[in-house]
């Protein structure tokens, strides 16, 4: 147990240390809030209200914010896991691997490093709520909390597996790019997917993201004032085998999700020294 | 004296390459056992297994009487390895390194204080506690992770080529404080070095050469079973001398190196006047002197130690 605390610590210690770091994984997410908020929001607000012929207060940027903050986890806590082939790069790997520590806690240990430090920069991203002119519920904010965490771990466990099984850090870089991409568009994150070709709705179905912005959506945003059309075109009746999925059923999900790649991280782990 | 690291029948075969041989070999609690090869010869396949980054083809390896296959856990709780590279992380201060492994090997909590200062003091840290690795030079480095690896008390510790990269003062301290510690605790040490002078601390060295064990000794019964002196020469016309000494009893045998004859002899006393005598060519430097490690490296493996090929066995 101490074990898995002591990689934990580490990777918190370093974040907070590393301060261009801290900053420099701000700059995509507001990127995308400035292309999706500021430029898209028009389109899409006139989109909703006048193609469906409803008078409605609605907002895009609240919509499409928690979205943001689902991305900056996923960048944040797979470029955490780097940290795993940068400290096989600088030999500490070494350290850890010789040491008594299960490899189970090893990868776990790991896990909960970069989704706490992807937490951390999520949460930071709150900071930005009074400049986009929209407005969250104290009480919806604090209770989004967990699951932006469990998404968090989901997210890092997909880095962990990653890293666990490369070298280097340019093949890293490499997968990324095919891997975060397609998980952040294929999310629901920054528009709707309930129209999607089926093999792209395969997927859809098995991002954790997927499941991870939905219950974010649920609880930030008061999705039962809205009109059922505007829920309908936002997407925000994610169904699955035809049938509306629960909050516990997406909570679930992301759990089961997390284990099994943290469970084939660690094999890699073991075969790696063994 | 009790066998701390016992291997038995040791065999690690890879698809293509028969890299560790079917070795014995007992290392005794307490000694410096200094274990030497070319490169290539199978030296760091050997340790990273008994060490349990590798899982042996056959054979068993008993360290600190825990099996190395089936008890890895118990066994990397015995030993303390320092690597040849640096494994610390640098971003964090020399405190927080050592903090982390007691945790790592779980040192009990109310220990880790007095056990820290302890090996700061060990290494002459105490007072870079608190600054962060990556401002340390190279040697304070290699002190530090020799402190680390001390940390949890290890009945064996490891040294993989402790002192590759530092200049020879450095080199000197380094070995100050190892046989400190070796006089302090009384822990057991396993070392690899390519300095042969350094490997002299050894009690008792194994030279591995391509995947098997050739000898084992200590440095002074290595050397004496070499025998002879080694007479050092260098002249105008090194292959002028190679002709008048070609059929002299007395040589053992004659080397060229570097444009210096190494000529082996039992005994240089009786033979050295007699030989100058018989040279047609000036002297430029002789140097008499008896055999050392590196010679018996030579004899056993047909290569220097310095000069062996830079290839790993993998």
């Amino acid at each position: 147990m101490e074990g898995i605390l002591a990689i934990w610590q580490r990777d918190v210690i370093k974040f907070f240390r590393d301060r261009a770091r801290l900053f420099g994984s701000f700059v995509m997410p507001i990127l995308f809030l400035l292309i999706f908020g500021g430029g898209m929001s028009g389109t899409m607000e006139e989109l909703v209200t006048s193609g469906l012929q409803v008078d409605e207060n609605f907002n895009y940027v609240q919509f499409v914010f928690p979205g943001i903050v689902a991305m900056t986890l996923l960048m944040t806590a797979v470029f955490s896991s780097l940290s795993i082939i940068q400290d096989k790069e600088f030999g500490y790997m070494k350290e850890i691997m010789v040491s008594p520590i299960s490899r189970v806690n090893i990868a776990i240990g790991k896990m909960l490093g970069a989704s706490t430090v992807a937490f951390l920069q999520g949460l930071m991203m709150f900071a930005l709520i009074p400049f986009l002119g929209i407005h969250y519920d104290i009480g919806n904010l604090l209770q989004v909390l967990p699951f932006m965490f469990l998404l968090a771990c989901s997210l890092a466990s997909v880095g962990l597996l990653i890293a666990s099984l490369l070298k280097s850090t340019q093949g890293f870089q490499l997968i990324v790019q095919v891997i975060v991409m397609p998980m952040v568009f294929l999310s629901g994150a920054l528009f709707p997917v309930s129209n999607m070709p089926g093999w792209m709705d395969i997927i859809v179905k098995i991002n954790p993201i997927t499941y991870g912005v939905d219950v974010m959506k649920k609880v930030m945003i008061d999705v039962d004032s809205l009109s059922p059309l505007v829920r309908e075109v936002m997407g925000l009746n994610l169904t699955i085998f035809n049938r509306p999925v629960t909050v516990l059923e997406e909570v679930l999900f992301m759990i089961v999700f997390t284990v099994i790649l943290v469970l084939l991280a660690t094999l890699s782990f073991r075969r790696a020294n063994a | 004296m009790q066998n701390i690291i016992d291997v038995r029948s040791l065999n690690k075969k890879y698809k293509d390459h028969h890299a560790v041989k079917d070795i014995n070999f007992q290392v005794k609690e307490g000694e410096i056992f200094g274990f030497l090869g070319p490169n290539g010869a199978g030296k760091s396949t050997t340790i990273n297994m008994i060490c349990t980054m590798l899982v042996p083809t056959s054979g068993s390896i008993t360290i600190n009487g825990f099996d190395a296959v089936k008890q890895k856990s118990k066994v990397r709780e015995s030993i303390g390895i320092i690597f040849q590279e640096n494994t610390l992380d640098e971003k964090l201060t020399a405190h927080e390194n050592l903090m982390l492994h007691c945790k790592f090997y779980k040192v009990p909590k109310r220990k880790r204080g007095a056990r820290i200062q302890e090996v700061l003091e060990i290494v002459d840290l105490v007072e870079n506690r608190d600054n962060r690795v990556e401002t340390f030079s190279g040697g304070m480095k290699r002190r530090l992770e020799i402190a680390r690896g001390l940390l949890h008390y290890p009945k064996v510790l490891f040294l993989d080529e402790p002192t590759v990269g530092l200049d020879p003062q450095t080199r000197a301290h380094i070995w100050e404080y190892i046989l400190r510690l070796k006089e302090k605790e009384g822990i057991t040490m396993f070392l690899t070095t390519h300095y042969l002078d350094e490997a002299e601390i050894s009690d008792r060295i194994a030279i591995m050469d391509k995947g098997k064990i050739i000898t084992i000794n200590t440095p002074a019964e290595l050397k004496k079973e070499l025998g002879g002196d080694i007479i050092e020469l260098s002249t105008k016309n090194n292959s002028q001398v190679m002709r008048d000494i070609e059929k002299d009893k007395n040589i053992i045998d004659v080397t060229v190196q570097d444009n210096i004859l190494y000529i082996k002899v039992h005994s240089s006393d009786a033979f050295i006047s007699q030989f100058i005598k018989k040279l047609s060519v000036p002297i430029e430097t002789l140097n008499i002197r008896k055999p050392t490690l590196n010679d018996v490296f030579l004899a056993f493996t047909g290569e220097n130690i310095q000069q062996s090929p830079e290839t790993q066995s993998k």
